[in-house]
């Protein structure tokens, strides 16, 4: 036995002679990030899966992105004219900008790229709508051409998450609705792809001939220095991995820790906390186009009165410092922030709600609610709600699925009553998914219509915000989806880390770098 | 020995072109598609189907199914929807770490679970026996990824001496010198697998040291260590090779606990993401490979059984 041990002893300390050699060797300029997951094909324009957008950030940009306080900068364009009443928009772009492969950016490649966009892309049915064109007006500016003026097409723009990033023009014109090959993974962002392992990683290589704006970095706005040789987005699943691999120096970074654990991390010298700056918060959609709640809006007022979201959200989310319980579906300091109808939010009335649902007809017939378990917030939530609602004499029968089930059965309206998803805060309101009248949920009713076109036909910033006001208080009205309420999220880094800028929604690591 | 050999590999090919078709079958009636995992949250039913047509996933089940057998026959087992690779890059990439994981395993467990099954046995009933096998019990019963989390703790976070995750090819930067990173996970994977083993190890020796031969032997006057090598734990050897055999077939693709808590790029861990995203042509390409290891590792052990003893005769 203690010839043995001595073995174990002497294979350890092999092992930690070896790790020591060959860990300064690779420490030099690799940032290494554990992912939740593996990412989707890195076709930005086609998804908004998040762990793709995390990476694909580094690789593409857009004509427009975001600054720290969630308004549209130009990133590839240099300037904008709007004329005809905002109906023509003539953008300059920046010259000197080159793809990965080392072609200079033009205006052919934006055209491509938008028109890709406008007929694949996830969000470019919203800018371009029926009528709507975009040409080439020489070649270095692009002009848009839209049938109404779009109040919020810079921020459409602006957006990277399903949006119009910019490739070269041989590449998007050919592209279709399916992803493009990983050989065609060619932006103008400051890393470029190198390589892609199944369940090892995705490493993306700094790009020398990035030519960096000169205005200063302001969100993910203005200047973008590349200082790593190389970014590794590594899947590591395991949250106590996660956790333990940061603290023993094998990771830099990793993204999403629980909620549990962030009262004992807060005062660990070996890592540091970073808070997403942007919060997540549940949406409860109900079925606007069959079953029970169709055209029911006194009966879904119901169930929104039954609710208390802090229970929700304390059991989902863990310490109070990542949650907030408010009924904005913008967070305080942004602009589009709006008391508008939150009286509503977070009434938890089960004697109210059980007296409101016998008004509304409800005969106890069980309601039908979709949820996954691969989102163990969702799944929190949803249980805390179901008891509530019982109390409420609301009779809930929970359906839990996986996640690619649950995709496949939202989309058909006979299936459900309520699914359960969540929602970031959208550089534009527009982009909320409960105003696209073809997202599970289907809410479509006259008056939010009629809003939506309101909403859209102007560029008039204070106009554009007093219909949102409206619109929030018609979402607690018609209720087509229940709001949880702001969960924070959270990563951890290495505490070698610095320069990282404010915390946004997607981490992002142009102008970090490690200390020396 | 031709014949039975022929007559098994005839065997092995109707199991396959069956498992074949239950592999296929089943993964297409769950639920779900790759579709909407990879366009995200909020692509419309429009680009969904186009998407899907272009994959060819809107065919009938049928067509399908005879297109990926026939390309399959021909050692083509299609491409990934979401790595964008052919399926079998993926797989090979996966198998080095699953293969060297588990030999790496099976050391372990030989190492350990034999001889200490041995020794348990030989002192049957004693303190040592009693101490041995209750400690067996202990590690066959604990979680692995509970082992695996403070192996992580200990070894990695507190004294840094090995790499909490991942695991870099020995063909990649490092070289064998990579191989560290199996050292937590093979020691993970090995602890309830070695406890087995012991336990069979001991088992099988203490039925055998009750047979007549054993008792003939003694009386022969040969000695004990003698009588317990040669006679005994030889004849002891036939269950805990048919055992060995089908723990390493398991350890290539049960691991994903081991994989997942170690962030292991390995076969386990590339069939369950794949089943998540609803990758189907990575799925079937796994399932038919570890169907084909089965099937292939069953053969041997077989084989090595008519060589271990004679009595098996292979007609």
């Amino acid at each position: 036995m203690t010839s043995w041990m001595r073995q174990i002893m002497r294979g350890a300390a092999a092992a930690a002679m070896a790790l020591i050699l060959v860990s300064s060797a690779n420490a030099a300029g690799t940032l290494r990030y554990a992912a939740v997951s593996e990412p989707a094909p890195l076709d930005v324009m086609l998804t908004t899966a998040t762990v793709t957008l995390t990476i694909g950030m580094h690789v593409f940009e857009g004509l427009y992105t975001m600054d720290a306080h969630n308004e549209a900068q130009p990133m590839l364009a240099e300037g904008e004219t709007l004329s005809d009443g905002g109906k023509t928009i003539v953008i300059t772009l920046r010259k000197g900008v080159h793809f990965h492969n080392g072609k200079e950016m033009t205006s052919d490649d934006v055209v491509a790229s938008l028109t890709r966009w406008a007929k694949y892309g996830v969000r470019g049915k919203l800018l371009f709508t029926e009528g709507a064109t975009v040409a080439a007006s020489g070649p270095y500016e692009i002009t848009i051409t839209l049938p109404e003026p779009n109040g919020a097409w810079k921020n459409l723009l602006g957006q990277l998450e399903g949006g119009g990033a910019i490739y070269p023009s041989e590449i998007a014109s050919k592209a279709t609705e399916t992803p493009i090959e990983q050989v065609d993974y060619i932006g103008t962002g400051p890393y470029k792809f190198s390589d892609w392992r199944p369940n090892r990683y995705v490493e993306l290589v700094r790009f020398d001939g990035y030519n960096a704006r000169d205005d200063a970095s302001d969100g993910y706005a203005g200047k973008r220095v590349a200082n790593f040789d190389t970014i590794r987005f590594i899947p590591v699943p395991d949250v106590g991995t996660r956790v333990s691999g940061i603290q023993a120096g094998d990771y830099d970074y990793a993204e999403t820790i629980s909620g549990d654990l962030y009262d004992q991390l807060s005062g660990d010298p070996s890592v540091v906390v970073r808070k997403s700056g942007a919060p997540l918060f549940g949406l409860f959609f109900m079925n606007s186009k069959a079953g029970i709640f169709k055209d029911n809006y006194p009966l879904r007022r119901a169930v929104q009165e039954a609710l208390g979201k802090d229970a929700a959200l304390r059991v989902s989310f863990g310490p109070e410092a990542l949650w907030n319980a408010q009924g904005s579906l913008f967070p305080e300091g942004n602009f589009w922030h709006s008391d508008a109808g939150v009286d509503a939010y977070n009434t938890h009335d089960a004697a109210k709600a059980k007296e409101m649902a016998v008004a509304a007809g409800y005969d106890g017939t069980p309601i039908r609610l979709l949820t996954s378990t691969n989102y163990q917030t969702h799944f929190d939530q949803a249980t805390v709600f179901v008891k509530q609602l019982a109390e409420a004499g609301i009779n809930v029968q929970m359906i839990v699925v996986d996640w690619a089930t649950l995709l496949k059965m939202r989309a058909e309206p006979e299936q459900w009553d309520i699914f359960v998803t969540h929602h970031g805060v959208a550089p534009d309101p527009i982009l909320m998914t409960f105003l696209n009248d073809g997202y599970p949920g289907w809410w479509a009713s006259p008056e939010i219509t009629a809003l939506k076109k309101e909403f859209t036909s102007t560029a008039d910033l204070d106009k554009r915000k007093a219909v949102w006001d409206k619109i929030q208080a018609l979402f607690y009205e018609q209720v087509p989806a229940i709001k949880v309420g702001d969960g924070y999220a959270y990563d951890l880094m290495s505490p070698k880390l610095e320069g990282m800028g404010p915390s946004m929604f997607w981490p992002t690591f142009w102008n970090a770098s490690f200390k020396p | 020995m031709s014949f039975f050999v022929l007559k098994r590999v005839t065997a092995m090919l109707l199991t396959l072109f069956f498992a074949s078709i239950i592999i296929f079958g089943f993964i297409h009636v769950i639920p779900g598609d790759p579709i909407y995992v990879m366009l995200g949250d909020t692509a419309t039913p429009e680009q969904a189907e186009k998407v899907r047509h272009s994959l060819g996933l809107d065919q009938p089940i049928i067509v399908q199914y005879l297109q990926w057998a026939r390309r399959a026959l021909t050692g083509d087992l299609g491409r990934s929807i979401f790595y964008q690779a052919p399926v079998l890059e993926a797989i090979a990439d996966g198998a080095e770490t699953s293969i060297l994981l588990a030999s790496i395993t099976m050391v372990w467990v030989l190492l350990i679970g034999v001889p200490i099954g041995m020794i348990a046995a030989m002192r049957h009933g004693s303190w040592l026996d009693q101490t041995l096998s209750g400690a067996a019990m202990l590690l066959a019963s604990v979680p692995t990824f509970w082992v695996g989390l403070y192996f992580i703790l200990i070894f990695a976070a507190w004294l840094g001496w090995l790499p909490s995750s991942g695991y870099p090819s020995i063909f990649d930067e490092g070289g064998i010198a990579n191989l560290r990173y199996l050292l937590l996970p093979s020691l993970t994977l090995a602890a309830p697998n070695a406890a087995l083993i012991l336990r069979l190890t001991r088992a099988s020796m203490l039925d055998v040291s009750r047979e007549d031969f054993v008792r003939t032997a003694r009386a022969k006057g040969i000695r004990p260590w003698r009588v317990t090598t040669r006679h005994i734990f030889r004849n002891a050897l036939l269950a805990v090779v048919s055992a060995f055999g089908f723990t390493f077939a398991a350890l290539l693709s049960e691991a994903v606990v081991t994989e997942t808590v170690f962030a292991l790029p390995g076969i386990g861990r590339l069939v369950v993401q794949s089943i998540l995203n609803r990758d189907y042509p990575v799925i079937q390409g796994i399932v038919l490979v570890v169907v084909v290891i089965y099937l292939v590792v069953n053969l041997i052990v077989d084989i090595s059984y008519g060589l271990l003893d004679p009595r098996v005769e292979m007609q």
